[in-house]
């Protein structure tokens, strides 16, 4: 088995950034963390994040940790198309063969790019599913812009993937708001994972939920990662998170990456300060 | 052939949070592992041994030198290697047991030894009954191979530790205490798997203090101290 | 102007001005060439409150001419209260010849029903319509659906029949049922029931839609494609009646009404009027012909 190519990433991003408000030209670099802030002093434009750049392969889990500011969840609602960015650009390879830059895809795209390669799932169960729809009827909205037409098949095929998530399947026609907290989780990552898509956000996932609740949750990711061999970017401020799930690791502050690598060697040997910083705050 | 070559090794530690203060665990180290070597690491604690080991694991970032592995697809510096590179080659030829099981939560002991071959192989049911034949081997009593690790002994934790890293046959092991908390019976057992698997082809990089367990495994041993390296000895039988 | 013979003063020929008529005309146009497709208009201020049907008399009276003869139904009848007023409002601001009979009639507005006798290619039919937007039911804000349309973005639609069949068993729309057209927009065909919605399809006349209210235009051209929404094993289906037939005439084949007796029983009857009289004298009929009503026996 020969070590990956260099060209066969599954995302490729390069200069992420976004900014708001209305910056001139000195407002990315008078921002920072050598800075200590995120805001322009010349401006008061915000710099939410700012020349990101990473690639991920298929099959690897990135983390990205950082604290209230760092830019993390910035990065991945750039990506999934849920913001809209100031500059940069990604590419993911099974959409064009990775010529076309996703983030100046139209409307169109972006929405055949978030049905078919990517799954979401957010902190907030309110912003991943409808809560007007079963949770069956969730799953069944990815598969029917997927082109599923078959009533019978949807649910067999939703009642596969609720079981996969550990939802007991006999809830399926059970609104979102019958359901606690984890479990409403789980019918997230069921919908995110339903047209098996390669590439999987996680956005706090697991942020608010019961210790015990966390867990579970966590070890389903872990298991199904395992199982299904998707690629995950997993965004958390909680590096025991982080060290459970992820294979490599960007540490953000005040919107930028200070140190990048593998989950071990972050924490094992942090080289960065505030890198050191916060892996010495580890409860 | 030489499966690893160490040039001019150093690493140096800055703590930031101690202002800036510096730590050498290693210092210019040179030495090189043959393919099918077993070699045996030795020298008191803080001398290095565990840094070297996590250097070349890359979980330790070389501060300079040279760590040339050679790969099935060819020749890499691990100290320069990037992150995917690295993360392919610890999935496939790779291996590091540390001296403690780093206990994966809420994993059943025979998951924790199957999970290396589930990458590779599809078939689940067929990895977890390999993991079940290295238990048996290893003498882990049946009712605990569905139990969690959190909870065995460190003797019995150790042995799912060696499991694991030995189950998916890597090209290059790097073992650290193997044998300690082990009973004599046990030592033995995992001897002769890691003697085994030399004879498939594995070159292994073992710590140990124990010297029943080098006496009868290290081809030759390294010897470090304060960072360096002060003999590198062809084992005497 | 025209001397009308109702009201004292004298109002423009269709009671709207004619620059209004042509902008109404303007976007009929656009709306035929764009089937299922909702054109905004100016839907101007009528002497009718909203709600009352302002949208289909906005199509009738930019359309209608001297010439033309002019019948309106309020759920397949002629006789009821806002039919008859809707009517002689028309003939006072037209002086047009009205007429019950559906194949005497050139142009025709109605209410929640199409007729059950076919229409032909120099008849016009106007609708009424409540609600245009056939998304609403699933989202509430304009923008979006606007963006759905546009994107043919219709999963929630799709997933919404999916949680009625899932919650009982079947699709539980009688009236307005959604329809795809030329297959591509998504269609709200007005409340009309699901025994009228295969009429739509293939049809030798052109419908014309308008919701005053809302403030829309939209058309179904002749021999257009207009398919219900239905899955590959959840089907569409018109009313059946339980097997029941007309008690005055005995006749199945027709959309009937259920009506309750002064002594508690119930009776149905065919529930287009001047269909009905037809049948009861015995003139003679030529009605719709579509694959749902040759299945019923």
């Amino acid at each position: 088995m020969s070590f990956h190519n260099e060209h066969s990433w599954l995302l490729k991003v390069r200069n992420l950034t976004k900014v708001y408000g209305e910056p001139n030209e000195r407002t990315v670099e008078l921002t920072g963390p050598e800075f200590g802030t995120n805001i322009c002093p010349e401006t008061e434009s915000i710099v939410a994040c700012a020349g990101v750049s990473f690639d991920l392969f298929p099959g690897e889990v990135l983390g990205i940790v950082g604290e209230s500011g760092s830019g993390k969840s910035t990065v991945v609602k750039l990506l999934y198309f849920d913001i809209e960015k100031t500059a940069g650009s990604a590419w993911l390879r099974p959409y064009g063969d990775g010529k076309t830059n996703i983030l100046e895809a139209s409307g169109q795209q972006k929405r055949y790019i978030r049905n078919h390669l990517m799954g979401t799932v957010y902190q907030n169960p309110r912003d991943g599913l409808n809560f007007s729809f079963s949770s069956g009827g969730n799953i069944a909205e990815k598969l029917i812009m997927a082109g599923h037409m078959h009533v019978g098949n949807i649910r067999e095929r939703a009642a596969y993937l609720l079981d996969k998530t550990e939802v007991p399947v006999r809830r399926m026609d059970d609104r979102p708001a019958a359901f606690s907290g984890g479990m409403q989780q789980r019918v997230q990552i069921s919908k995110a994972i339903a047209n098996n898509p390669p590439l999987l956000f996680l956005d706090e996932v697991t942020t608010g939920l019961d210790v015990s609740v966390q867990a579970r949750v966590l070890d389903l990711i872990r298991e199904l990662q395992q199982e299904l061999g998707i690629a995950m970017i997993v965004v958390s401020h909680d590096l025991s998170v982080i060290r459970m799930l992820t294979d490599r690791t960007l540490v953000m502050k005040h919107g930028r990456v200070v140190e990048s690598g593998l989950t071990d060697q972050i924490l094992q040997d942090p080289q960065h300060a505030y890198t050191q910083l916060l892996v010495s705050s580890l409860l | 052939m030489n499966i690893v070559e160490v040039h001019q090794l150093t690493k140096t530690f800055e703590l930031h949070i101690l202002n800036g203060k510096r730590i050498t665990a290693l210092s210019g180290i040179d030495f090189a592992i043959e393919e099918g070597e077993i070699i045996g690491l030795t020298g008191k604690s803080g001398s290095g041994k565990s840094s070297l080991m996590k250097c070349l694991y890359r979980t330790y970032l070389a501060t300079s030198g040279e760590i040339l592995y050679t790969a099935q697809a060819g020749v890499i510096d691990l100290v320069k290697a990037k992150d995917h590179e690295v993360l392919a080659l610890r999935r496939a030829e790779i291996r590091y047991c540390s001296q403690f099981l780093s206990v994966i939560p809420r994993v059943p002991a025979v998951d924790v030894v199957a999970e290396p071959l589930m990458r590779t192989e599809r078939n689940r049911d067929l990895a977890r009954a390999r993991a079940r034949q290295m238990l048996e081997v290893l003498g882990l009593p049946t009712e605990l191979w569905d139990a969690y690790p959190v909870t065995f002994s460190g003797g019995e934790q150790q042995r799912i530790n060696v499991a694991r890293a030995i189950i998916a046959r890597p090209r290059l092991l790097l073992i650290d205490e193997p044998t300690a908390s082990l009973d004599t019976r046990t030592k033995d057992v995992v001897i002769d798997l890691i003697r085994e698997l030399k004879q498939d082809g594995t070159s292994v990089l073992c710590i140990s203090h124990d010297e029943y367990t080098l006496g009868k495994m290290a081809d030759r041993r390294l010897h470090l101290s304060g960072g360096h390296i002060l003999s590198n000895v062809t084992a005497t039988i | 102007m025209i001397e009308n013979i109702k009201y004292k003063k004298s109002y423009n020929f269709g009671f709207i001005d004619e620059s209004t008529k042509k902008e109404v005309r303007r976007k009929l146009l656009k709306a035929v060439a764009i089937p299922g497709y909702q054109v905004p208009y100016s839907s101007p201020e009528m002497p009718i409150a909203r709600g009352w049907g302002t949208g289909g008399l906005h199509i009738t009276l930019a359309l209608i001419g001297r010439n033309d003869i002019f019948k309106i139904i309020d759920q397949g009848s002629d006789a009821s209260v806002n039919a008859c007023n809707l009517r002689e409002f028309v003939q006072a601001m037209t002086g047009c010849r009205v007429t019950y009979d559906t194949t005497e009639a050139t142009l025709i507005q109605t209410r929640h029903r199409i007729t059950e006798e076919e229409l032909r290619e120099d008849q016009l039919f106007v609708f009424q319509v409540p609600q245009p937007e056939p998304l609403r039911g699933v989202e509430r804000y304009e923008y979006r659906t606007r963006q759905m349309h546009g994107e043919a973005d219709y999963a929630k639609m799709w997933v919404s029949l999916y949680e009625s069949f899932v919650r009982h068993g079947d699709i539980m729309l009688g009236a307005g049922y959604p329809v795809k057209v030329n297959g591509r927009y998504i269609m709200a065909p007005s409340p009309i029931p699901r025994w009228d919605i295969p009429n739509l399809h293939q049809a030798k006349t052109l419908y014309l839609f308008g919701a005053g209210r809302e403030k829309r235009l939209y058309a179904v051209p002749p021999h257009t494609t207009v398919e219900p929404l239905e899955f590959e094993d959840v089907k569409f289906n018109i009313e059946r009646f339980n097997g029941a037939s007309c008690s005055k005439t005995g006749y199945r084949r027709a959309f009937l009404d259920e009506l309750f007796l002064d002594d508690g029983s119930k009776t149905f009857v065919i529930n287009d009027s001047n269909f009905l009289d037809k049948m009861e004298q015995g003139d003679p009929i030529h009605q719709f012909t579509n694959p749902y009503l040759d299945q019923l026996v």
